[in-house]
């Protein structure tokens, strides 16, 4: 549906539109609803059950309200970009805007405790959520870290074999052969070197590895490096990661789009799901569902809609004539596809 | 239902087995939101990461001392019950009829040793929403891998981008997947059931799959690939739509300023608050696919005009112009952020052995049914009593021979 909502006829449908709605999602400018006289208050009235989920880079009140954000900034604000890096390097980022994505995910949890209380109760209420803040989910220990220790830490990465990237044959992986002073773990490790016969595997065996401040150093870095990765330029990354984990040590690919087209374990659960886009003349590859229940079933849906293309239908559901839709759309309150 | 429910999920109650990270995460949410979270540990088996750094004041004696195990559980009410002990299956049995929902984060069939699992809970309780967090879901040839934050991390794809032009991948420097990606599906499934339950009365299963709710929130790297054959280079600090688009710095030790130019009116803002310098009158920086073109001089450029200067005088002085600018908190400066700590995110609790530390709440704020913050983490079995003569109808010498016996520890 395409509605301009700064225009009186506009604002009646959106009115009507809320009348029987769930949940409305906006992510305008705070106050903005407000300056067009279409506040929670107003719809609320219309209402009462309504649950208004808005989303904003900063959130609806507090000093930075009005600034304008993007996610490389409310990521920064947040603290969650200082981690993703080491000692004094810059930090770097992650894909697909993770400041959008994790307050999304925290305005549908969000929405849905609230629509389950607007069931319950018949009270809806205004749920404000902020990319700054989400990104403060992400912090793991950080701020504890400075709360207890006085601390500012940054990104692990730099304790060899604990929570380390290394290249490989075909690109890189990730290994946890040992977490704190966790000896068995890196028993594991080590019979997998001795199982490969890998050169110098005897390394291994210094019981100085079981000490994360020796992982840590440059000796136990080069070391890692020398004897661990000498072996993995040899192999590619699936095959380190299928051999390994069957020796029971968490290592794992990283993987790349084309690596998780054709992960085993996914095409074997057939994560992967296409769907037509007639107006793309294609086929779009999507995420399937990321739970199963027992009961509940989950869908994909149909395509993304191009713009507009429900507004008559939608209109014609809340009452109005086709005469009337026309009128509408000749008047560029609403567009028609 | 009673019209006086003071937060939005009270009456609400959760057995919570699940432990480390994820799980603890999920129920910490519903907690803040008024449910009752029982959560079940033992000396014998107590969650991990109450041996997790950091430790108040650097001292890790004990299993009262972690920020890292505090954070995640507030507000939660801790059980000792030694489930390795025959007759702790019936004080688990006890509290699970009294359940909305069952969460574990078990290998697959811990839950079903005990005889607790899905088929035989909802004999005894048919309106419970049974949660499991595998790994990698309960079926397939890599059902039973293990892995940590960081290999999920580096298997869901989040790790491949997050990279320098040329070095290594980095990825974020945390269990990423563990703190936001499968904590918020998993309360989203969780949900969803609840929802369902009003209507039919009926319980159900939410198996949630780690890998594929962390890939939910990051699919371009596939979707391209299976596209265009397109396989995403690294991100380094930039973005596609934006330039300059960057981490540049300023005065003092591990400093940055971030800055993000997305539109021509951006960017003629950015320059008047450098002051029109020549060199960004350049042809070569007048369009965005230019800028993009020549990033590493572009940013050059920009960095010698920071380095001298303070990141949050010039962020406040770039944000009056409308150009998206901020410092690069350390967590530090997030927590005496003014934004943050105006809109409540950050609580301090009292805690009986560390005293007054600090916790966060969940990133939502509800006009109606606000968020409470009310207790510290608890001492492994501080609540054993009170929940078993409480909540489970336990008599006073029927306790004390359960703990007798060694059930209760």
């Amino acid at each position: 549906m395409a509605l301009d909502i700064t225009k009186d006829q506009g604002k009646e449908v959106f009115l009507k539109l809320c009348k029987d709605a769930d949940i409305l999602l906006e992510s305008f400018a705070p106050g903005y609803l407000d300056s067009l006289g279409l506040s929670y208050n107003r719809l609320s009235a219309v209402n009462p059950k309504l649950v208004q989920t808005a989303i904003t880079p900063f959130g609806q009140f507090g000093p930075y309200a009005q600034y304008p954000g993007c996610d490389l900034t409310c990521s920064a604000l947040g603290g969650f970009l200082f981690l993703a890096g080491v000692d004094n390097e810059k930090p770097v980022r992650a894909c697909d805007n993770q400041a959008y994505r994790m307050a999304e995910a925290y305005a549908a949890v969000g929405s849905s405790i609230a629509l389950l209380f607007a069931k319950r109760t018949g009270v809806g209420q205004f749920v404000d959520v902020s990319c700054m803040e989400s990104t403060g989910m992400a912090l793991e220990n950080a701020a504890q870290y400075w709360d207890l220790e006085g601390a500012n830490r940054r990104g692990r990465g730099n304790e060899a074999g604990s929570a380390t990237v290394h290249p490989c044959k075909d690109g890189y992986i990730a290994i946890v052969a040992i977490m704190g002073k966790n000896k068995p773990m890196f028993d594991s490790f080590i019979k997998w070197m001795k199982d490969e016969n890998v050169e110098e595997w005897e390394a291994f065996q210094d019981p100085r590895w079981i000490e994360p401040n020796f992982r840590r150093s440059a000796e136990g870095n080069a070391i890692f490096a020398r004897v661990f990765e000498r072996f993995a330029m040899q192999h590619s990354k699936l095959s380190l990661y299928e051999k390994g984990q069957a020796q029971r040590v968490a290592i794992s690919p990283v993987s790349n789009g084309k690596d998780l087209l054709e992960n085993p374990q996914l095409k074997h659960r057939e994560f992967w799901k296409t769907l037509r886009h007639s107006n793309l003349g294609g086929d779009v590859t999507y995420p399937g569902a990321p739970y199963e229940f027992g009961e509940l079933e989950w869908r994909l849906g149909n395509p993304a809609p191009t713009l507009g293309q429900h507004s008559s239908e939608i209109l014609s559901s809340l009452g109005y004539s086709q005469k009337e839709i026309d009128l509408l759309a000749k008047e560029g309150i609403v567009y028609v596809a | 239902m009673s019209p006086n429910f003071k937060k939005a999920l009270e009456g609400i109650v959760v057995c919570d087995f699940s432990w480390v990270g994820a799980g603890p995460i999920t129920t910490n949410v519903l907690g803040q939101c008024g449910a009752e979270i029982i959560k079940i540990e033992s000396m014998t088996r107590p969650d991990i990461l109450r041996k997790g750094g950091p430790f108040k004041d650097g001292n890790s004696e004990g299993l009262e001392r972690s920020g890292y195990f505090a954070n995640r559980n507030p507000n939660k009410k801790c059980i000792s019950l030694n489930m390795s002990h025959p007759k702790a299956r019936e004080v688990a049995v006890r509290l699970i009829k009294k359940s909305d929902i069952i969460i574990n984060n078990f290998r697959v069939g811990q839950m079903e040793k005990w005889r607790l699992g899905w088929e035989d809970i909802k004999e005894m309780n048919p309106g419970i929403i049974y949660v499991t967090m595998s790994l990698q879901g309960e079926s397939g040839p890599h059902k039973s891998y293990m892995g940590f934050g960081v290999n999920l991390n580096a298997l869901c794809g989040l790790t491949d981008q997050a990279a320098f032009p040329g070095q290594p991948p980095f990825g974020t420097g945390t269990n990423y997947t563990d703190h936001v990606m499968v904590p918020s599906h998993t309360l989203f499934g969780i949900m969803a059931a609840l929802i369902k339950r009003e209507k039919t009365g009926k319980g159900q299963t939410v198996a949630v799959s780690q890998l594929e709710s962390a890939i939910s929130m990051k699919p371009t790297d596939a979707m391209a690939y299976a596209c265009n054959n397109e396989t995403l280079p690294p991100l380094g600090y930039g973005d596609p739509n934006a330039a300059p688009h960057g981490v540049y710095t300023t005065l003092g030790y591990r400093k940055w300023i971030a800055i993000a130019v997305f539109s021509e009116e951006e960017w003629l803002m950015f320059k008047k608050v450098m002051g029109y310098p020549a060199w960004a009158e350049d042809e070569k920086f007048s369009t965005l696919a230019k800028r993009k073109a020549n990033e590493e001089s572009l940013n050059a450029n920009i960095e010698a005009w920071t380095k001298d200067k303070y990141a949050d005088q010039l962020m406040k002085e770039l944000l009056r112009h409308d150009v998206k600018a901020a410092t690069v908190n350390d967590a530090r400066a997030a927590v005496d952020d003014d934004q943050m700590r105006e809109r409540g995110f950050w609580a301090y609790l009292n805690h009986p052995v560390v005293g007054s530390t600090l916790y966060n709440r969940a990133p939502i704020v509800f006009s109606k049914t606000p968020i409470e913050m009310k207790t510290a983490a608890p001492l492994l079995g501080e609540h054993t009593k009170e929940v078993l003569s409480g909540m489970l109808g336990y008599s006073e010498s029927e306790i004390e021979a359960l703990a007798k016996e060694d059930v209760l520890t």
